[in-house]
């Protein structure tokens, strides 16, 4: 009765999606599995902590949490939402109580020496000028002003919606709000990104 | 078409063209409207400017250490819980139905046991007031007769005594 039920809840998995079927292997004690998730998706998470908390390690800290949580939280894994939904309601939900415990301060204040956080390609690759390079640095820096600016709930739906190419009705379910509410917080949140960024056109 | 920038869906079309992620459908009637409405324009042409500043901003790469780090702290949580749990968890998980049944059993016996308590608090009281209740009259009775007597002394000791003084 076991195998049957646990055949139905994987075919049911394969259908929401594969990755809830490789956590519910997990779930069975397949390491291999969260591997696989682990590779599919430490960069998505790391790079979204990161664009929230602005601090490289701290990012890294908080995604270290993300997935000890999924490993934890494996044996009552049930896929009743798409795999990445939980994933990101978990890294969101770290990200603003790590906001709110003033985690990343030293981030905050770190906004004018960006040095460390810089990808080192995107400079060495096309063997830029100094200029080139310290006009970059200035854009970038404020792209990352403006997105530190924005509302904790605004800035989370701008880079679901933007870097991780979230759907409307997933960023929802992630922030646990209505797709309209969704719209209207991305809409405002572009809204204050065109006042502040629009001359870099 | 209605101008899309007075509804919130609207508002949602002119984000998915900016963002370069409306449907090839949907592109075709945006783009004439585009070509007579200025405010839509003007809105395009600025989120298409924020999306392309956004692009700027690449991610740091992740640290060579980081799955190390990871396995190492799962590592340590679940040798940690296995040290604690592990030898028993077999019979935990026969037990646990079995515990979960006795609490349940112990649960409606409290719960049963409850409503009886009161009646029985009740008739300790009422039994009480029954087996007290003669002697207190019996007491009162007997003290209200000493009072009577006290009073006619009283009464009586001044018209004895006077004569004599």
């Amino acid at each position: 009765m076991d195998e049957r039920v646990n055949r139905n809840m994987g075919a049911a998995a394969a259908a929401l999606d594969y990755d809830a079927e490789l956590m519910l292997r997990v779930k069975e004690g397949d390491g291999a599995s969260f591997n696989v998730l682990l590779d599919k998706y430490r960069s998505s998470v790391i790079h979204f902590l990161y664009r929230m908390i602005q601090n490289h390690a701290v990012a890294e800290e908080l995604a270290q949490e993300v997935f000890l949580r999924v490993y934890r939280s494996r044996g009552t894994y049930e896929p009743t939402a798409k795999f990445t939904t939980w994933l990101f309601r978990i890294a969101t939900h770290l990200a603003l109580n790590s906001l709110r415990d003033g985690r990343n301060e030293r981030s905050q204040e770190r906004l004018d020496d960006n040095s460390d956080d810089l990808p080192a390609r995107q400079v060495s690759d096309r063997h830029p000028t100094i200029e080139a390079t310290l006009v970059y640095q200035a854009r970038l820096e404020e792209v990352r002003t403006a997105i530190a600016a924005l509302p904790q709930k605004q800035r989370a739906a701008v880079l679901m919606h933007k870097y991780e190419e979230m759907e409307y009705s997933q960023i929802a379910k992630v922030l646990t709000c209505s797709e309209s509410a969704v719209k209207s917080l991305l809409f405002r949140a572009y809204e204050t990104l065109r006042a502040r960024l629009a001359h870099m056109a | 078409m209605n101008c899309p920038f007075e509804s919130q869906e609207g508002s949602a079309l002119l984000l998915a063209y900016s963002s370069r992620k409306l449907d090839a459908q949907a592109v075709a009637p945006l783009e004439q409207h585009l070509e007579s409405c200025a405010v839509c324009r003007d809105f395009v042409r600025g989120q298409s400017a924020v999306w392309n500043a956004l692009d700027l901003w690449e991610a740091a790469p992740v640290s060579a250490d980081f799955d190390r780090r990871l396995y190492q702290r799962i590592e340590q949580q679940v040798s940690w819980w296995d040290m604690l749990v592990g030898p028993f968890r077999p019979a935990i998980r026969h037990a646990l139905p079995l515990a979960a049944a006795a609490g349940v059993v112990i649960m409606a016996g409290i719960l049963l046991d409850r409503p009886s308590a009161a009646p029985a608090v009740a008739d300790t009281y009422g039994a009480q007031v029954e087996v007290l209740q003669p002697d207190q009259v019996e007491h009162a009775l007997a003290e209200v007769e000493m009072l009577d007597q006290f009073n006619h002394l009283m009464r009586s000791d001044p018209a004895d005594s006077n004569p004599k003084m």
